[in-house]
């Protein structure tokens, strides 16, 4: 497996859970702190310090340490190999589905030619 | 298990259900467009066994470098003109696609190709575990995120 493929890895794994999109969620609104991030859901800041580890290895958050909060922030461009692969996959079907029409347009001239 | 990894593709085309049927079964017809761009797939590299059970290969060959890649898919269900159902066993998690043909009248068909377990979903046992969404959805939700 490609260095690039283990990275996809990660990124999906870590969308995995829905409290850790939740998480992005909010943090695209802007940066926050853990104890800020921990209040919409019925978690301890343990458990939400868990999530973060997890975001911050995929590479999808960042923290800074100049604070003593540490306030997480979104990293956006972590996100975009993730959805270039679902576009490509996206696109494989619609170009094959675009020569399809072209096939049954030449089809149907040959038929129409036949007659 | 649930189903992982989803995606779907929607296509209205101005041809029967027969012969949409036909033309994603028979290598004649496959050979002229199933590709992917950058590739070339002969008729002679296509193996169709029309039945449940029965094969179906395609031996795709990189116009670039000659270098060959060969899907291999066993039909899983055979219905036409209405449905055709591969999987690919090979595949980690055994990817399935299932196309359905609906008639819309006047000549028009909608083709929905439906994949299920596909794989980059199975590349971690935690994404296995939990990402039960579809891939369009998670490009639609990727794409709030970055719009914000």
């Amino acid at each position: 497996m490609t260095t690039a493929e283990d990275d996809l890895s990660l990124t999906f794994a870590a969308l995995a859970d829905p409290t850790r999109r939740a998480i992005l969620t909010q943090l695209a609104d802007g940066e926050a702190t853990v104890t800020q991030l921990a209040e919409p859901f019925a978690l301890t800041q343990q458990a939400i310090s868990k999530h973060l580890k997890v975001l911050e290895r995929a590479g999808l958050i960042s923290r800074t340490r100049a604070a003593q909060s540490r306030p997480c922030r979104l990293e956006p461009g972590r996100f975009d190999p993730a959805a270039e692969w679902i576009s490509r996959h996206r696109q494989m079907w619609q170009d094959r589905y675009d020569r399809l029409d072209q096939h049954l347009s030449e089809l149907q001239s040959q038929q129409e030619g036949g007659r | 298990m649930a189903q992982q990894g989803e995606f779907t593709y929607r296509r209205v085309h101005r041809a029967t259900r027969e012969l949409l049927f036909d033309c994603l079964t028979q290598p004649e017809h496959l050979a002229r467009f199933w590709g992917p761009a950058g590739t070339t797939t002969q008729s002679g590299g296509i193996t169709v066994d029309l039945r449940p059970g029965g094969v179906f290969e395609t031996v795709m060959v990189n116009d670039a470098d000659g270098s060959q890649y060969t899907m291999r898919a066993v039909y899983v269900d055979v219905q036409r003109p209405e449905r055709l159902v591969w999987q690919e066993p090979g595949v980690e998690g055994g990817m399935t696609t299932t196309i359905t043909f609906t008639d819309l009248g006047h000549g028009r068909t909608e083709v929905v190709t439906h994949q299920t377990n596909v794989p980059v979903i199975f590349a971690t046992p935690e994404a296995r575990a939990g990402f039960g969404t579809s891939l369009d959805r998670f490009a639609a939700y990727v794409s709030t995120l970055a719009a914000r």
